[in-house]
């Protein structure tokens, strides 16, 4: 993935590269509003992660001259501004979606690479990893000649550790994906527990290997 | 009490005590003066009739003139002489009744003998006089004060006419409300001076708070970035690969208040958002959907805590914006779990007037005076304090009434559309 982010505080621009290219993904950065706009006429993303507060301008500008020069590219807004028109703004004027801060950088990878699956033209809705395998369209997993009969929380859960591989995740990211985060569980992360149990189960059951891990007081990884 | 009704009150009382006085002094000076005047007629007289006795050596007949009586009556040798003015009766000769009367008694001494003279005047005149006085002074008193009454009651009232005007709308006034504050133009200088500073304080506190609203929200959306930085940090830490058991429950702790602070900080956004009335984007929404929805989302949690649901639903279309009812109905139901018992239940209800969430729970009930406050809680309660305020704040922008009862065994919150 060719990832472009948009973002001026320093921190958590540092923070966001390592996390994505990591994974083998290309991370450019812009700090300010012009250096955004330079960046969006010459090159091409697979998707642009946009701050809308910018020391030279509004982030707003660019989703526009993005728009106006007919481009493609998937756009993920970032924004302190929870705000609803802010939202329906930005969604009108041709974001992919939306993530306020502060936000899990597993949540944020999950939607880039949403998005990114979304936007590729090449027909192929299939997710793959190792022996599993995913037809996002259909929402079918299979590992190897298995169908998997998944909840729609186990297939969620599914796609959010594909996209988060070898990371280490948080059960609050995972319950505030799954549940969205106006639930307010904050203590009652337990019963993830049994979603994460059945995935598990029914993975294995189907003959894979055994990808999730438990990271004791923190979280959950998946990867080989 | 009121200012006109305490203006009048001293109005009355002065008037009537300086009206009475004036009338007193009245009826005595005239009285004084017309005795004075009937006293010198009196002399008159007796002068006369003593210039008679010396000219003629005899007493005049003692014949009655008009309103006018002489007597005379022969006194003992050796009597004391006297003169004095009295008021007396006077008997008119064709009449019986008798007439308020002044007589002048003397003493008359002819060749030896001494006589009383006795004359007497009839007063009446005098006393009508007096009469007809007073009685022009009581008129004066009435009229006066029904024209005080007839003043207060009608141009006090159009004079003040302003000024209750402008305290309408002081009464009114909400800092938070985006309505100009107006006041309607008077000719009274005290009551524009008035309107002039209310005017001021209004647009001044309006000014403030303004300020104070673009300040706490400014200040909110500047906590977001750091808390951003925190959390993208705490990511970060966590993929390092030795990390022991210990760092890992610190770090989950550090999550966990990282998470409320944000959560906190949403809230008071969204708070002063609702506030400032600046949501929009109203939308026909069915609560019986919505409810049903909310209950499948909730459904892991009801499990995990063995709660049973017992859904009444009708059909009920409200207008209000989708978001906000969304945040209502998660603030009830997400409540509705917290504070339940295990194996409890809750009753959703969902009528043409109002929706009611009741669930068991503590067996004492919440002060309901308190419960709808920023930052109540009860000690068991691990929510922000905010819930209940922001249910209070959506329902307030829409015209609907929330309610809290307690009926055992159910904590029953009910919003009235």
């Amino acid at each position: 993935m060719k990832i472009l982010l948009v973002e001026d505080e320093q921190a958590l621009r540092d923070s966001i590269i390592t996390y994505f290219t990591e994974e083998g993904s290309i991370c450019e950065t812009a700090s300010d509003y012009p250096s955004a706009l330079a960046k969006v006429n010459l090159y091409s993303y697979d998707c642009i992660v946009l701050d809308l507060t910018l020391p030279g301008g509004d982030g707003m500008e660019v989703l526009r001259r993005l728009k106006d020069l007919n481009k493609k590219d998937g756009v993920l807004i970032i924004s302190a501004r929870h705000s609803l028109d802010d939202k329906l703004s930005g969604l009108n004027l041709g974001a992919d979606d939306y993530l306020v801060k502060p936000f899990h950088l597993s949540e944020l990878k999950a939607r880039v690479t949403a998005i990114v699956r979304r936007k590729s033209f090449d027909g192929n809705n299939s997710i793959i990893f190792h022996e599993i395998n995913i037809d996002s369209l259909a929402m079918k997993t299979r590992v190897g000649d298995h169908t998997l009969n998944l909840t729609r929380k186990e297939y969620d859960l599914l796609i959010y550790f594909i996209a988060n591989q070898n990371k280490v995740i948080t059960k609050s990211a995972l319950a505030e994906h799954l549940w969205g985060d106006e639930m307010d569980l904050s203590d009652h992360f337990d019963f993830i527990y049994t979603h994460i149990k059945n995935l598990r189960k029914k993975l294995l059951e189907a003959g894979c290997t055994d990808y999730i891990k438990s990271m004791y007081g923190v979280g959950y990884k998946f990867g080989a | 009490m009121k200012l006109a009704q305490k203006y009048n009150r001293a109005n009355l009382y002065t008037s009537l005590l300086i009206l009475v006085l004036s009338g007193a002094v009245y009826y005595f000076a005239i009285h004084y003066i017309l005795t004075q005047k009937l006293d010198h007629d009196l002399k008159i007289e007796e002068e006369e009739i003593v210039a008679y006795a010396r000219k003629y050596k005899k007493l005049p007949i003692p014949n009655d003139f008009k309103d006018q009586r002489i007597s005379y009556e022969l006194l003992e040798k050796g009597a004391q002489r006297e003169r004095y003015y009295s008021h007396n009766l006077y008997f008119k000769p064709d009449e019986r009744e008798a007439e308020p009367g002044r007589s002048l008694i003397t003493t008359i001494r002819l060749e030896g003998d001494i006589y009383r003279v006795s004359i007497t005047k009839s007063s009446l005149e005098a006393e009508d006089l007096v009469r007809l006085i007073f009685l022009i002074t009581l008129s004066v008193i009435v009229i006066l004060l029904l024209s005080l009454m007839v003043i207060n009651r009608f141009l006090l009232n159009s004079l003040w006419r302003p000024f209750h005007e402008t305290l309408k709308h002081l009464k009114a006034f909400n800092l938070a409300d985006a309505n100009e504050f107006s006041v309607q133009p008077t000719e009274i200088d005290e009551f524009e001076e008035l309107n002039q500073s209310v005017l001021v304080m209004a647009k001044r506190a309006r000014h403030d708070y303004k300020e104070l609203k673009s300040f706490t929200d400014n200040a909110s959306h500047e906590m977001m970035t750091p808390l951003a930085v925190i959390n993208s940090k705490l990511d970060t830490l966590i993929q390092t690969e030795a990390l022991s058991d210990k760092q890992g429950e610190l770090i989950e702790d550090v999550y966990l208040a990282v998470s409320r602070l944000s959560r906190l900080n949403q809230s008071l956004l969204l708070l002063a958002k609702i506030e400032n009335r600046l949501i929009e984007d109203e939308e026909k929404i069915e609560f019986g959907a919505l409810i049903s929805l909310k209950i499948r989302q909730f459904k892991e949690l009801l499990q995990a805590n063995s709660i049973q649901v017992i859904q009444q639903l009708e059909y009920r279309e409200v207008y209000m914006n989708k978001h906000l009812a969304d945040i209502l109905m998660n603030n009830l139901i997400s409540n509705a779990i917290r504070h339940n018992n295990d194996h409890g239940n809750i009753t959703i209800q969902l009528n043409q007037d109002g929706l009611s969430v009741c669930n068991t729970g503590s067996p004492i009930a919440l002060d309901a005076s308190k419960a709808f406050e920023r930052f109540y809680k009860d000690a068991s309660s691990e929510g922000s304090g905010l819930g209940l305020a922001i249910s209070t704040q959506i329902c307030n922008l829409y015209g609907f009434k929330l309610d809290y009862l307690y009926v055992n065994p159910q904590h029953i919150f009910r919003v009235e559309f």
